[in-house]
């Protein structure tokens, strides 16, 4: 089973939307994808939805928390949308804040603040 | 004695199952959502443990129930070198993968109890119970 | 013997009622048989009565059943243990000396029924204070679970804007229970900015801050913004003595100025138009 995560290309931001569980191996392929996507197209924003996901688990917390970072470093600033409110719980219980990412609502405003991110 | 089932840990893909099983059971006893999420990440916690330092083990989910209450317990048991320090283990912010790793005490958070029975050289027990409200 | 106490306790009820009651009313500090309508009275007293006599008489089911309801009864009419000791005491009493009174006891039985009586009393007690206990139990629960009802629920006061009150103590049962409300109420009103009001949060020692600090972080998760408002002068001086670090918030004094900070954080502002 290889299904990769598809990206999108939107003007300058990439958007990715995150449809099944992830697994550890998907995830990390996906982290891959989206650091040779941001290469090849020089996009400086990228949006990650998480809509359909109910629950993430420490390992793909840092996964995510590595994405962000490395994208940072590749040029483009990263914003997640659609986190749960059970997913919000568990996360916080676990003790992962994610102080530094980023969030909005949805895919709409995750776009909207982008935008706002990159004209300041 | 309630309905017991299990799932061996061997492999990455054994943490997935292991989740897809916790997830259903907790659907099925009843759980609410933000409780089925709690249970789903403290077996994917506790299945990655198990992967990551013992190499081999078990994920069982029971289902319980005492005093009208319903609820689920997950026992994770391997075969691994044991805990030398369950004090260190449990204190907020330690992790020996470096990984976010959220680890025991968050697990802890997560349950409603929480036990770790371990003996060096020969294996780890962890119990943890979630009732239903 | 049990049918003879039965029957003497049915042909006379109404005369046992009475003195049963008197010594009820002389007794106890309980201000039940001297505030409640006389009907009420008569009526308890009647399904006291009965509820005595029929675990001599009726089956097992029928006894359970009556008591069941009677205990419910008295714990909603607030009857405390010892009241429902003493009914029970007294009732025992007055049957006891109508049975000497008409020569059903007398010297030579006087320990056989004596063994009776004490037979039929104390299982009895035992199972009242039994039932007491747990409907008593099942009470608190319920009103338990009517107090957690009274949660906070989250009210989109604007588009965008959702303010969520919190009032009363805030454990960590019903922490959980704000927080998910908190969390549902944004992604359902799309809130952008949520704003907690803590004016009727009497205490916030280190446990509530922590309760409120970790609602914020996972509205912050879910993609909205957080903001607190209300901190009322001793909650402000707490906060600060217990060195809680709250820098992380948005703070306003009252819900006015948090709406128009919230106002602004989204582009907008109220404005008042021309008049008429």
């Amino acid at each position: 089973m290889n299904l990769r995560i598809p990206i999108l290309k939107l003007n300058d931001c990439l958007i990715v939307s995150i449809q099944w569980e992830l697994d550890d191996q998907t995830a990390l392929q996906f982290q891959e994808d989206l650091l040779a996507k941001l290469h090849e197209t020089s996009a400086r924003g990228v949006v990650i939805d998480l809509t359909p996901i109910d629950f993430i688990d420490s390992f793909i917390a840092k996964v995510l928390g590595d994405v962000i970072s490395m994208s940072g470093l590749m040029g483009a600033k990263v914003v997640i949308t659609g986190i749960q409110p059970a997913v919000a719980i568990t996360l916080i219980e676990l003790g992962i804040r994610l102080e530094d990412v980023m969030t909005a609502l949805d895919l709409e405003n995750g776009l909207e603040k982008l935008q706002r991110e990159l004209e300041a | 004695m309630g309905y017991r089932s299990s799932v061996e840990i061997l492999t990455e893909w054994d943490i997935v199952a292991a989740r897809q099983l916790g997830r259903n059971e907790a659907k099925e006893v009843g759980f609410g959502t933000v409780d089925q999420a709690r249970i789903t990440t403290a077996i994917s916690e506790l299945a990655r443990n198990i992967y990551l330092y013992a190499g081999k083990g078990k994920i069982e989910i029971e289902r319980i129930s005492e005093g009208g209450k319903y609820g689920i317990t997950i026992i994770a048991s391997d075969e691994g070198p044991g805990i030398p320090d369950v004090r260190k283990v449990m204190e907020d912010g330690f992790s020996t993968s470096g990984g976010l790793g959220a680890g025991m005490p968050g697990v802890k958070r997560l349950m409603d109890t929480f036990k770790i029975d371990t003996v060096l050289g020969e294996g780890t027990v962890i119990n943890a119970t979630k009732w239903i409200r | 013997m049990n049918k003879i106490i039965a029957t003497l306790v049915q042909d006379n009820l109404d005369e046992i009622l009475v003195n049963w009651q008197e010594l009820m009313r002389e007794d106890s500090e309980e201000k039940f048989f001297q505030i409640m309508s006389q009907s009420v009275v008569d009526s308890t007293s009647r399904e006291f009565a009965e509820l005595m006599i029929s675990n001599l008489l009726e089956g097992e089911n029928k006894y359970e059943n009556r008591l069941n309801v009677f205990t419910s009864k008295v714990v909603r009419f607030g009857w405390s243990i010892s009241f429902v000791m003493k009914a029970i005491n007294h009732f025992a009493q007055v049957v006891y000396d109508l049975l000497e009174k008409e020569k059903i006891i007398v010297d030579e039985n006087i320990k056989e029924y004596h063994s009776i009586i004490t037979n039929w009393i104390t299982p009895m007690r035992d199972g009242i204070v039994d039932t007491y206990a747990k409907t008593w139990e099942r009470t608190v629960q319920l009103q338990k679970i009517a107090l957690q009802e009274l949660s906070a629920s989250l009210i989109p006061v604007f588009d965008k804007i959702s303010v969520m009150p919190l009032v009363g103590t805030i454990d960590t049962e019903r922490a959980k229970l704000i927080m998910e409300n908190l969390l549902e109420g944004v992604v359902k009103h799309r809130a952008e900015v949520v704003i907690l009001d803590i004016t009727g949060v009497p205490v916030v020692d280190t446990m509530v801050a922590h309760h409120i600090i970790q609602a914020a972080d996972a509205v912050r998760l879910v993609g909205a913004k957080c903001m607190l408002v209300g901190i009322r002068p001793e909650i402000a001086q707490t906060i600060v003595t217990l060195g809680i670090n709250l820098k992380d918030f948005t703070t306003t004094s009252t819900l006015q100025r948090g709406v128009e900070q919230a106002l602004a954080w989204t582009n907008r502002q109220i404005v008042e138009v021309e008049g008429n």
